[in-house]
């Protein structure tokens, strides 16, 4: 056994300690649970419910048949080959004498009659969007293809006429496309984000108090050096906040890419980068400060009313991060400014309107914040986490922490 | 000590430089002065009682020897070395108003803090089981620390302060709270301890307990040490002119002397109070005459009654 003091050593016991006590924690494991289970569900619902292609059957009397081959080929196109505005649907024609025995088939959705010009889709309590769309499509096509015929049009003129060249749309400056709308992606990195650093701050500036209401840190303080303890709270902290965001981050990922939705994640997965490392630089830099929340509580029931503006230091960007979000000058200052550049640089970035060089220069200025609300954070935690009695105020802390 | 033994020198470590000495404490808060020049020292091998009322400086004067504190003069130094981090963490210390997780469980708390000792991990969990075993705590192991009582706490927490086989122990008032029992088993284990050679420093207010278990005393009143050293030196100091007597077969025996006052009187006999000018041999001579002498002697004073005459 040595009494000599390892500073690597003594920091990862503390941060070992805080991990510990969190992965036992209950509360933390649901939430934890909770919030993959939301994000799975996010990504592989939609996929299912728009993935596949639907299929119908469809009861065709007899005279109806052209229309509806018409329609079932239609609807059978390839995506890059289906005209705009045309849906994909597997249809099954089957052949029924007449309406009224059609629908007496539960297997049929609808029935198809035509009575010269005019069609008749019958259904029960609803027709789909896609098959009222692919008949409507294909009985225009057999009427107008008719009504050329009969004017003794060539087969190329019907052709034209039937499906008409769409007008080519050229745009000189086109806006990059995105799988999923780039403000839903800074909704849920916004999200994400603010409950991460809300739930981990707060279990700093608990486990700060903690120790402080139990008297432990006598004990404490007497082997180890303020910020040694400090750092290995913040550091323990740190590291389940980052694991939980990114294990989060890439369930979403995994769960789009088993479900086939490849350009969700070459977008998200493009940002995501940027997003982490903000975040974990935004949480270092508020984290000090967490702790200076709970060192100057002296029982749990003061943390309300010491940590309040660190709540609402984490609030306010993620409000100003999801509600501004068209390219403004205020976007761009807010972008820089070191409490919602973690959040406001990375959103810019999805949305494509940031240089490749702006990020950089956001991640040196939120850096050098970080550097220095640590230092006074350490300062003000070492001048008040001994003062057991009762609050601490801001200035007694500063000035009892010099130097400690 | 040093010396050469053919050209090479030896340096031998003897307990006896293993003081633990405090030099000129001072420490004010705000107007109130806490410490006032508070020197004493605490010698190896030795159980020393640190004595005082309420607000007297003990527990200031202890977190100033562990580092919890930063008093504003003095010096404190264990073995000649100066109370340096890698000193510090061999203390074994027990604030006053505790200080244990009281969510985590028993075991994995003593092997945390053993870990923040400086002990590595299967050696802490080794020496928990055994303190455990000691304090017959082994079947509450596994409980969350605050579902023991406050005296099996109590036990937890001194198991806490012996988790890193410490080579000091500084403990604020280890016997508050405790049963007659436990006291008993608590006051063995820190002769133990002091008889392994290491100094031990504990405060209390149970004078009686102080006076039976301690080597030695340090008195502090209002911040200032007002006595200090060996118990039975200092009674024998403090004793002044008190003898009692005892004549047998006369138990209504007073001796009728110039100079002599008699304090107290019973079936031990009478308890008597000598003027500077009295020979004590005098009062045995005249003893004598009235029949056979069965005690003779100077009465010390007990702890209680020096702490009250020393605080005036």
């Amino acid at each position: 056994m040595s009494a000599s003091a390892n500073r690597t050593a003594l920091v990862r016991i503390v941060a070992g300690r805080e991990i510990s006590v969190k992965l036992h924690d209950k509360g933390f494991i649901a939430s934890t649970i909770v919030f993959l289970a939301v994000i799975v569900a996010a990504t592989v619902i939609p996929a299912l419910l728009s993935g596949g292609t639907p299929s119908y059957t469809l009861g065709v009397t007899p005279g109806a048949t052209a229309q509806a081959t018409l329609a079932q080929q239609l609807g059978a196109l390839a995506d890059d080959e289906r005209p705009m505005g045309i849906p994909a649907a597997d249809i099954t024609i089957a052949e029924v004498d007449s309406v009224a025995s059609g629908l007496a088939d539960e297997n049929n959705i609808a029935v198809l009659s035509v009575d010269g010009i005019a069609a008749t889709l019958s259904g029960r309590d609803t027709v789909p969007d896609e098959l009222e769309t692919l008949v409507t499509s294909a009985h225009t096509q057999t009427v107008v293809g008719e009504v050329a015929s009969d004017a003794g049009l060539s087969e190329a003129q019907m052709t034209t006429l039937t499906s008409p060249q769409p007008p080519k749309v050229v745009l000189s400056d086109p806006p990059p496309t995105f799988a999923v709308p780039p403000q839903l992606v800074v909704l849920v990195f916004g999200f994400l984000f603010y409950f991460a650093v809300l739930t981990f701050g707060l279990s700093i500036a608990q486990s700060v108090v903690e120790e402080k209401q139990s008297r432990v840190v006598e004990l404490l303080v007497a082997a180890v050096p303020l910020r040694w303890l400090l750092s290995g709270k913040v550091l323990g902290n740190a590291v389940l906040a980052i694991g939980q965001v990114a294990i989060i981050i890439g369930a979403g990922l995994v769960g789009a890419s088993l479900t086939g939705s490849g350009d969700i994640i070459s977008q998200v997965a493009g940002v995501s980068g940027w997003f982490l490392a903000f975040f974990v630089v935004g949480f270092l830099m508020l984290a000090c400060l967490w702790a200076v929340a709970g060192s100057l509580a002296s029982r749990i029931e003061d943390l309300q009313s010491t940590t309040l503006y660190m709540q609402v230091a984490v609030m306010v960007p993620f409000f100003a991060a999801i509600l501004i979000q068209d390219d403004s000058p205020l976007q761009r200052v807010l972008s820089y400014f070191p409490l919602t550049a973690p959040l406001m640089m990375p959103a810019r970035l999805a949305q494509g309107t940031a240089a490749g060089w702006e990020p950089w220069v956001a991640m040196v200025i939120v850096l050098v914040t970080a550097i220095a609300l640590i230092g006074i954070g350490a300062r003000l935690y070492a001048g008040s986490v001994l003062n057991t009695s009762k609050r601490t105020s801001l200035r007694a802390a500063w000035a009892k922490g010099a130097g400690a | 000590m040093t010396w050469r033994v053919g050209g090479v020198v030896m340096v031998v470590t003897v307990s006896e430089t293993l003081t633990l000495s405090i030099r000129g404490l001072r420490q004010s808060f705000g107007d109130r002065v806490a410490l006032d020049d508070v020197s004493f020292d605490v010698r190896p091998g030795r159980l020393t009682g640190f004595v005082g009322g309420n607000g007297a400086g003990k527990t200031t004067t202890m977190r100033a020897i562990v580092g919890v504190l930063q008093p504003d003069a003095g010096e404190v130094a264990f073995g000649g070395a100066a109370m340096t981090l890698s000193v510090r963490r061999t203390i074994g210390y027990m604030p006053e108003e505790r200080g244990l997780y009281p969510k985590m469980k028993v075991l994995e708390q003593l092997v945390f803090l053993g870990r923040v000792l400086g002990v590595d991990k299967s050696a802490a969990a080794q020496r928990a089981v055994e303190l455990l075993e000691e304090f017959s705590l082994t079947d509450r192991a596994g409980d969350v620390l605050h579902t023991l009582s406050l005296g099996n706490q109590q036990r937890v927490q001194i198991a806490a302060a012996l988790i890193h086989d410490p080579k000091l122990l500084v403990l604020d008032e280890p016997f508050s709270g405790l049963d007659p029992t436990a006291m008993d088993t608590m006051g063995t284990r820190l002769r133990e301890r002091a008889a392994a050679g290491l100094p031990v420093l504990f405060s209390s207010h149970q004078l009686d307990l102080v006076e039976k278990l301690c080597d030695d005393i340090v008195l502090i009143r209002e911040g200032r040490v007002v006595a200090t050293g060996e118990v039975s030196a200092l009674r024998e100091q403090r004793a002044g002119r008190r003898y009692r007597v005892q004549v047998e077969g006369d138990p209504q025996w007073r001796p009728a002397l110039p100079g002599v006052t008699v304090r107290d009187a019973g079936v031990q006999g009478v308890t008597v109070e000598l003027d500077d000018d009295v020979d004590p041999q005098e009062l045995l001579a005249a003893a004598q005459r009235a029949g056979a002498v069965g005690h003779f002697g100077r009465v010390l004073p007990s702890l209680a009654e020096l702490f009250a005459e020393v605080g005036r």
